[in-house]
């Protein structure tokens, strides 16, 4: 129980909400095993019984692919879960298509709508999902928004701010691809580049290829700055699919009690 | 929630307080707190603003709306270019707003953050271009009502001041101060209803609306109690005539403005207001 108060000294979207009482939460068995949080950290920790594991990476790292395996894997095994992906709310869909489209987005409010899109994400599934004792998958997380809104030119301090309502993950796998490898494996698959994608906006080149290649340089830049003070789980995205599967899947059982995530009925036996 | 444990969540606060600057800060961050509530609008150039941005706040029928259509006509007659803001006007997510209101299927913070990206939309696109050509903005409510707004909603301060870190200071902000219940009349008459949002009924503070009203804009106006303060608002008493409140701001604005002569009457278009 120490153990866990220490753990608690966020209260997650509570952290914004002042005058909310704290829920009674379960201890978790595996409490020590898991990253503490540390001081100052801008996110506030975890106070729930779920899990959060997380994927983040520049575009073709390779980690969209790595996280559907591990769904599989867990979803095979009969495990409670539930995956979410970056920018799909339904709520904040329509202002982000027109917002693209009629490239009226600048960097604050690039970064607000997408804030306000996990927003919606976090309060109405991940959260109650993670108290309700879930394992949650997410493709892309706030270190995306980090990244790129910081690429943007927005400050690393009103970004920390912008998502501090955000859980902390028990898991960020951080896919590393050497810049040339991602960027062929993103223009190899797709016929053209959105304006928004390419990094259009930021006016680094008139050329969208040459544009995306400079873009994605100081995100895998800001990504990297991340690697200590947001522990992520370094993975090299250039090794084979099921070799970088199967060093996934190993620190996700190292990490994570996944007994407590098995179907309902098995853990009473 | 134990104040220890509360305090370790106010990470890197952004005030909104004007500060003075520390004395190792560089000349151009001196600048920027001047200009900005707590940081630099990204790629915008503070020495290209050469306009007025006046803010009017106040509660629901605190009168803001007939003084900005006063106020309008009053500058343009004097020359000045005129340019105008609100809530919920922006091309980018304006109407997606108006739909998530009417359909009040979204959370506090997801609603919170759609009125942010509203008001960084029109601040980008509609005032700091009026600003950088030298017009006069005035906006109808400003981030005062949208920080309240959360705040009352149980959202903490520092979040929401950080938020607003990067909006443009006022020149002005004055604040029409009126009582809830008036208010409510008010409100009552322009509609012959009272809105769900306007009596803040998400907040369940009673079953009976006007005391829902009541309360909630009480709450409101607490907020902007202790906004004022910090943001040097200038109050007017907003429970005087029409004609009064205007004359007040008037002056103001005038010597803001350089304007000597400030007597003005209505045109016919807007007499109507002016009772």
């Amino acid at each position: 129980m120490t153990d866990y108060a220490q753990r608690s000294e966020g209260q997650l979207l509570s952290a914004l909400m002042e005058n909310q009482e704290t829920t009674v939460r379960p201890p978790r068995p595996e409490a020590s095993k898991t990253t503490l949080p540390q001081p100052g950290r801008p996110v506030p920790s975890r106070a729930y019984p779920g899990a959060l594991i997380v994927v983040e990476g520049t575009d073709g790292s390779g980690k969209s692919t790595q996280l559907y395996l591990l769904k599989r894997w867990l979803e095979i095994g009969g495990y409670r879960l539930h995956f979410t992906e970056w920018n799909s709310s339904p709520l904040v869909k329509s202002a982000t298509r027109r917002g693209k489209q009629k490239r009226l987005l600048t960097p604050p409010t690039f970064s607000l709508l997408h804030a306000a899109d996990f927003a919606d994400r976090c309060e109405r599934q991940i959260m109650p999902l993670l108290q309700g004792d879930y394992l949650v998958l997410a493709d892309r997380y706030i270190y995306t928004a980090f990244a790129r809104d910081a690429s943007r030119g927005c400050s690393q301090r009103w970004l920390r701010n912008l998502y501090r309502f955000a859980p902390v993950p028990d898991i960020v796998f951080y896919f590393r691809a050497p810049l040339d490898v991602a960027v062929h494996r993103i223009l190899s698959g797709r016929p053209k580049l959105k304006y928004y994608e390419a990094g259009m906006d930021l006016g680094l080149s008139y050329e969208r290829t040459e544009s995306f290649k400079l873009f994605q340089a100081r995100i895998l830049e800001e990504y990297d700055k991340m690697v200590d003070s947001d522990n992520f789980v370094v993975l090299d995205g250039t090794l084979p699919v099921n070799k970088l599967q199967k060093q996934m899947r190993d620190i996700v059982a190292s990490k994570i009690d996944l007994k407590r995530f098995a179907p309902r009925a098995d853990v009473g036996e | 929630m134990p104040d220890q444990e509360r305090e370790k969540e106010k990470v890197a606060p952004v005030s909104i307080v004007s500060e003075p600057a520390a004395p190792k800060a560089p000349a151009a961050e001196t600048e920027d707190s001047q200009v900005f509530f707590g940081e630099h609008l990204v790629g915008l150039d503070p020495s290209e603003l050469h306009g007025n941005l006046i803010v009017i706040e106040g509660l629901d029928g605190s009168g803001r709306s007939t003084q900005i259509a006063l106020l309008q006509e009053w500058l343009e007659s004097e020359g000045f270019a005129v340019q105008t803001s609100g809530l919920r006007r922006s091309n980018l997510v304006g109407r997606d707003i108006d739909e998530l209101l009417a359909k009040n299927a979204v959370t506090r913070l997801t609603l919170a953050l759609m009125y942010a990206t509203d008001f960084f939309d029109q601040l980008e696109h509609r005032i700091v271009p009026a600003l950088r050509s030298g017009a006069v903005v005035l906006a109808d409510r400003f981030i005062f009502t949208l920080i309240a707004r959360s705040v009352v909603r149980g959202i903490n301060r520092d979040y929401l001041t950080g938020l607003y870190a990067m909006a443009i200071r006022p020149h002005l902000t004055f604040w029409l101060n009126v009582r809830p219940e008036t208010a409510f009349a008010r409100e009552f008459k322009k509609a012959q209803a009272i809105s769900y949002w306007e009596a803040g009924r998400d907040m369940s503070l009673s079953h009976d609306l006007y005391w829902s009203f009541v309360r909630y804009q009480t709450m409101i106006k607490r907020e902007f109690e202790v906004m004022a303060k910090r943001n040097a608002f200038i109050e007017l008493d907003g429970e005087a005539s029409v004609s009064a409140v205007n004359k007040q701001l008037r002056q103001r604005i005038g010597e803001h403005l350089g304007i000597r002569a400030t007597k003005y009457t209505p045109s016919s278009a807007l007499a109507h207001l002016w009772r």
